[in-house]
């Protein structure tokens, strides 16, 4: 019995999950593009995984911890129309701005996969979200739902989830049990919305049934550094966006 | 005397007797006294019933109902297979016999039942043309007239229906009144007459018991399957759904435990999609004790609309249709100053350039392609015009803008920061009494984060003259 690992690999090739390979399968539907093309290239869906619960780690304010969803945003509040065009570029407003998602532009996504008219669901975010400056990324501020939580945040992301009437549905917040995390999950997994929730980076220590989570590193002379920490049909990945 | 068993009919009590004259005639005659109230409660289950077979219905107190069958008749085989059907099931739910009569005008039937045969062969007058000649055999007393104007009628010969109907219409109207000529029209059919319609108050209530008690919470979930499938008969039925549903578990000694879930919307016959909920609740649950029997009731029922049907839920996402139940629902627990929705307000101050709004569901907008970049990207937020600035990049309102604003501006130490871009002064506000005269600078700090700071142009008495206002989040 002298058959190299490999051999056997090849032999049941069609019968064998690779992670390695996940990422160019076509079982992963199609993401929403993230508008950062140096991120598509790291996830499974070319783009924010549109069913499933997403996770974003952070302990820093001010890394560019939302401009990493506001293109994605933009787009789901642009009108069907303009669904072929693609992005505009991240906003120049200062210097060295995010690499640009040109490569991308949503031409995997058919029309009508695109939420544009749901509302924006922002569930105890921890400050103020900017209407002028959400403005000039390009989200439709009356679409914009701002909900304080107040120790019901998985509460009301869930119902924001479940009405169907969200495009996306941010939340704040570090649920301790693994129950709240995976009726999140559930209920992200049945809806069409995107669902984000913002965690410390000390929660990504523990294990959770989000399909993609995202440490962010701010800092340094490179600017935001995304690590993959988790990805359903991807691999972990450190991808940096500058600032 | 309001009614009697047919062994005393027979020793000629009648209707409408005085109490004594029956016992003179039957000394052993046992009296109820009537209870109004049951006697709804009998009329309400036989609707109830008849529900099942058309969703018009119509309670006729004291013992009449009505059903609009016209539409049912085929999908039930025939007005004399309803007829049997609705019988058969009104003995074994209500436990009573009742008249039927089926004709082209409500009243007409009603007045048919009155003196009909009880069970279940109709009678049955299939055209309008014939309603005149077959209502015309019947009493006077079937239509129920206030007893002075039968006992004239009488007087005057006229003891039928047909007798009535040849009398000259002007003259039965002054004599009468126009009302009881316009009943003589409802039942021929020449007037049309609404009806309200019953809607059923009722509510789901089934129990269970468990044999041997359960004491886990994944296996209740799996004894209460059978009982949500029932519910969801029951609301397929009605075609109608609920918005809360309430599971109760009977301990031997422990106080009962009860299970709560509140629906966004209402929801119809989706028993997996209940169970899937029910699931997620009982797992959260600590029981005191072994459960040995469960219940569940329902809350009140509640129309579907036609939309809560998944088909279109991407069309609905898109109109934002749900978003009035969800603000209801989040509200509800959260406060109502909890929710609100965003807007831009014109205006050079920072805090004072949005304001909160009532979440409204705007009206779908134009597909206008956005021409360019330089177009506000936004058609429905209020157009802004540009703040005052220094020497900042920003080219659009909201441009050099943070994305997080702090409520309060909080004291910073400037020493530890470095500023990237600035001053832009903004000064205004002189009407209000809320003036500021602030330079903002775009700050980094050693983590790499961007802050929004500001020096106070003029002395405050707080001492303190660098803010943080914002993240560039």
């Amino acid at each position: 019995m002298s058959v190299s690992v490999e051999q056997l690999l090849q032999q049941n090739a069609a019968r064998l999950w690779r992670a390695r390979e996940a990422g160019s399968s076509a079982a992963v539907p199609a993401g929403l593009p993230t508008g950062y093309a140096a991120l598509d290239r790291c996830l499974p869906g070319a783009g924010w995984p549109r069913q499933g619960l997403i996770e974003i780690l952070s302990d820093q304010r001010g890394i560019g911890e939302l401009r990493l969803l506001l293109p994605a945003l933009a787009a789901l509040c642009r009108d069907e129309g303009a669904a072929g065009e693609g992005y505009p570029p991240p906003r120049p407003d200062h210097a060295g701005s995010a690499h640009v998602g040109s490569a991308h532009v949503g031409s995997a996504q058919p029309p009508h996969n695109r939420g544009s008219g749901g509302w924006i669901a922002w569930v105890s975010p921890p400050y103020r979200p900017y209407a002028p400056s959400l403005a000039a990324w390009g989200i439709d501020v009356g679409r914009v739902l701002v909900v304080n939580g107040a120790g019901a945040t998985e509460w009301a992301m869930d119902q924001a989830l479940r009405s169907e009437s969200c495009s996306a549905v941010l939340g704040w917040s570090n649920p301790r049990d693994l129950h709240a995390l995976r009726r999140l999950q559930l209920a992200a997994e049945a809806s069409r919305s995107l669902a984000v929730l913002y965690r410390p980076l000390q929660a990504g220590l523990t294990p959770s049934p989000a399909v993609l989570r995202l440490a962010l590193l701010g800092g340094g002379a490179e600017g935001l550094q995304v690590r993959i920490v988790k990805s359903r049909g991807g691999r972990p990945a450190t991808v940096n966006l500058g600032h | 005397m309001r009614a009697c068993e047919e062994a005393v009919h027979a020793a000629g009590v009648r209707e409408g007797m005085s109490i004594n004259a029956a016992l003179a005639l039957v000394p052993g005659l046992h009296a109820l006294a009537r209870d109004a109230r049951r006697e709804r409660q009998l009329l309400e289950a036989v609707a109830q019933r008849g529900v099942r077979f058309t969703p018009r219905v119509s309670l006729e107190p004291p013992d009449g109902v009505l059903l609009d069958v016209r539409g049912s008749l085929r999908l039930f085989g025939g007005a004399r297979r309803l007829c049997l059907r609705l019988q058969q099931e009104l003995l074994e739910a209500v436990g009573v016999s009742v008249h039927f009569a089926i004709t082209p005008s409500p009243l007409a039937a009603l007045w048919f039942a009155r003196t009909g045969p009880l069970g279940a062969h109709p009678v049955l007058v299939r055209n309008r043309d014939e309603l005149a000649s077959r209502l015309a055999l019947l009493p006077l007393d079937c239509t129920r007239w206030p007893e002075r104007c039968i006992e004239t009628l009488g007087n005057m010969g006229v003891r039928t229906v047909g007798d009535c109907l040849r009398l000259p219409r002007d003259g039965f109207a002054r004599r009468f009144g126009q009302e009881l000529l316009a009943t003589l029209d409802r039942a021929t059919g020449r007037l049309q007459e609404p009806r309200a319609a019953y809607v059923a108050s009722e509510r789901f209530a089934a129990r269970r018991d468990l044999e041997p008690e359960i004491a886990d919470t994944a296996r209740l979930g799996l004894a209460l399957a059978p009982l949500l499938e029932e519910l969801c008969q029951f609301l397929r039925e009605r075609g109608r759904g609920v918005q809360a549903i309430e599971v109760q578990l009977r301990h031997r000694a422990a106080p009962v435990t009860r299970v709560r879930l509140r629906f966004v919307q209402p929801v119809g016959a989706q028993p997996r999609h209940m169970a899937q909920l029910l699931r997620e609740r009982l797992a959260q649950l600590v029981l005191p004790q072994p459960v040995r029997n469960v219940r569940l009731l329902s809350g009140p029922l509640i129309d579907l609309q036609a939309d809560a049907i998944e088909l279109f839920a991407h069309d609905r996402r898109e109109s934002g249709g749900n978003l009035p139940q969800l603000v209801e629902r989040l509200r509800a627990r959260l406060g109502n100053d909890a929710v609100h929705g965003l807007a831009c307000v014109p205006e050079h101050r920072p805090e004072a350039a949005w304001r909160a709004v009532e979440p409204v569901a705007a009206k779908p907008r134009s597909r206008k392609k956005p021409s360019s970049r330089s177009a506000a990207p936004n058609e429905s937020s209020p157009s802004v015009p540009r703040p005052l600035r220094g020497k900042s990049s920003a080219a659009r309102p909201g441009e050099g803008r943070p994305l997080w604003l702090l409520d309060r501006p909080e004291p910073c130490d400037v020493d530890r920061l470095v500023l990237e871009e600035g001053p832009e002064c903004i000064e205004s506000g002189w009407w209000d009494g809320h003036d500021v005269a602030r330079d903002y600078y775009v700050a980094r700090n050693a983590q790499g984060a961007r802050l929004w700071v500001f020096r106070n142009r003029r002395e405050t008495a707080a001492g303190a003259r660098w803010f943080l206002h914002g993240w560039f989040a």
